[in-house]
């Protein structure tokens, strides 16, 4: 009897971690697909099923990606943006909430302020307008500054550091440090998880933006990497509507050789990342 | 300090702002930009009572009163179309992809391996960081009908390919599984953390009681996380009227408008790309003004079943 039921139970934990490991290769195989497909030979990716291994091993996608200034153009443009827009965001934000964690007056009315903008907005018109009337419509600082503030990360900020002891600011402050001292050299150390996290955040949100590159940007040299992609993507795919030749075929090696060059950059931080903000985020939920 | 006798209270409350000017100074530029980025354009939305015209610019522009909003309940057939979708397809989210995050929360809970747990954890978020144009593009060539694997698979069994992206019949379907596939795993962390906080000794007692894995999934793990369900489903609620624009502007190629054209694609296309502003933002301020309301019930039934709100 005994025996009987914890084979049955195995067997149920056999169904579980068989279901778990089928959908995270599920969720891995894109990438996989994406560079196995980057580095095979063009005219071989239409023959039979999709290879686990490249089939003809070929740099010719990323010779003509490469090739192409474009690409380089929205590399550049969406690097740039990703640590100006990052650092100016994540500076303001980690500021305001730090300064709205503590119980000066009118912090309810702030705050109330600040929840407000997360359950209303004016929606995509008259942003666009506010932009455009601030002639910033196809400047670089469009793809910035509308993203300075963001209410999600000041409340989640705001429940960090409001959760961080007191006593050690108060009797730094009896000390004579000033408030930028303590939030500087006390308090922002002691939230490194949280301001960590809020940092991947902006900073993966920054690099896949594409929304904002499509509604304020026009002139070709402006346009972030996302909006090359998607411009890439939709040129090959009327191709192929038309007549699905040896040419969109190319094209489906060069799409995933740009995907593979864009994804690498967090391909290649993620995994150290992610004990570090799965363990942020945790916190903060717990808290908030 | 605090309660000096004899000072009325405005001058302590002067002298208490006065001491944190600093903490002021702090918060004014994140006060600045919300202000420009996010209270500005709310009161831009009066253009949607106005013939908006470039020269004149938000302010200068003439009241033409709800004239709008009679052209887009009477006149613009597109109007109704773009709604319909937007509700079917956050719907259809609501019935599909809402539950996955729990399911999949809860058997990643039920894993006794730290290191099986962690590779799983980091495999099923993954897809979530990256761009919706790199995944809806992935997803495009998947289907394909000459090179990809879908249509591989149907062809080895003797099937004729699928034109999955021009066919409007698949196209809801679509939008719900790429969703599954790039948000569900990264859904799960907010029961993950709600899961970590139950106390185990109820499941050491359940054991003891001789409760199987299923009983205690039933009767511990699940009333454990159902604040975080509820409030999760509220607030998936309050954006019943909100389609995120990245994966429905990847996704939808123009031939399969009729399904795939939602609210935000669509003030997109005609708001910016046609210049017919007012028109566009009496659009979003109706879809804002749902959006609100469903918010503003979702709380309500909150405070009712929880007693507490929801910010």
């Amino acid at each position: 009897m005994q025996a009987r039921s914890s084979r049955k139970l195995s067997l149920s934990y056999a169904i579980i971690v068989a279901i778990l490991v089928a959908f995270a290769i599920v969720c891995i195989m894109p990438f996989w697909y994406v560079m196995v497909s980057s580095f095979s030979d063009p005219q071989l990716i239409k023959e039979g099923l999709f290879k686990l291994l490249p089939t003809g091993w070929s740099l010719e996608a990323y010779r003509v990606v490469f090739r192409d200034v474009r690409f380089f153009n929205g590399l550049r443009i969406t690097v740039l943006r990703t640590v100006i827009g990052t650092a100016l965001a994540l500076s303001v934000q980690t500021m305001m909430a730090y300064a709205l964690s503590k119980k000066i007056p009118g912090r309810r009315i702030f705050m109330k302020l600040v929840v407000v903008t997360i359950l209303f907005n004016g929606g995509i018109i008259p942003t666009y307008l506010v932009v455009q009337s601030l002639y910033l419509v196809d400047t670089f600082f469009a793809l910035i500054l509308p993203m300075v503030f963001n209410p999600w990360n000041v409340v989640l900020l705001v429940s960090f550091f409001a959760a961080q002891p007191q006593s050690v600011s108060e009797s730094a402050k009896l000390d004579g440090a000033g408030e930028f001292t303590i939030f500087l050299k006390l308090s922002v150390p002691l939230a490194v998880p949280a301001i960590a996290t809020i940092l991947l955040f902006i900073a993966v949100r920054h690099w896949n933006e594409l929304m904002d590159g499509v509604i304020y940007i026009n002139s070709s040299n402006l346009k972030p990497m996302q909006v090359y992609l998607i411009e890439l993507v939709m040129r090959s795919t009327t191709n192929t509507m038309i007549e699905p030749t040896e040419q969109s075929l190319t094209a489906i090696s060069i799409q995933t050789a740009v995907i593979f060059a864009s994804c690498l950059p967090i391909l290649a931080v993620y995994p150290f990342l992610q004990r570090f903000f799965v363990k942020g985020i945790m916190v903060g939920a717990v808290k908030g | 300090m605090l309660s000096a006798p004899g000072i009325p209270a405005w001058k302590r409350r002067l002298r208490l702002i006065l001491n944190n000017r600093a903490l002021y100074l702090m918060i004014f530029l994140g006060f600045a930009f919300m202000i420009v980025f996010r209270y500005l354009p709310m009161g831009g939305l009066i253009i949607a009572f106005k013939k908006y015209s470039f020269r004149k610019g938000i302010f200068g522009s003439d009241w033409v009163g709800l004239k709008q909003f009679e052209f887009i309940f009477t006149q613009n057939p597109d109007f109704y179309n773009v709604v319909r979708n937007t509700l079917v397809i956050n719907l259809l989210k609501l019935l599909f992809y809402f539950p996955a995050p729990i399911i999949l929360a809860l058997m990643i809970n039920e894993l006794r391996s730290v290191r099986l747990k962690r590779v799983i954890q980091t495999s099923v978020y993954l897809p979530h960081f990256v761009s919706w144009v790199v995944f809806g593009t992935i997803v495009i060539q998947f289907l394909s009908p000459t090179s990809g694997v879908v249509n591989q698979i149907i062809k080895a069994f003797g099937g004729e390919p699928i034109f999955f992206m021009q066919d409007s019949k698949y196209f809801w379907g679509i939008v719900v599984v790429s969703e599954i596939w790039k948000s569900a795993g990264w859904g799960t962390i907010m029961y993950l953390s709600a899961l970590t906080s139950i106390d185990q000794e109820q499941y050491q007692a359940a054991k003891i009681d001789g409760a199987n894995g299923l009983q205690m999934t039933l009767h511990i793990s699940i009333p454990g996380i159902s604040d975080t369900i509820v409030v999760l489903l509220l607030l998936q609620i309050g954006q019943l009227m909100d389609v995120g624009f990245e994966q429905i502007y990847v996704l939808a190629r123009p031939i399969v408008y009729d399904v795939g054209d939602v609210l935000s694609t669509y003030i997109y296309r005609v708001g910016v790309g046609q210049a017919q502003f007012s028109m566009t933002a009496a659009i979003g301020l109706f879809q804002s003004f749902v959006g609100l309301t469903l918010v503003v019930l979702a709380n309500a039934a909150c405070k009712k079943l929880f007693d507490k709100n929801l910010w």
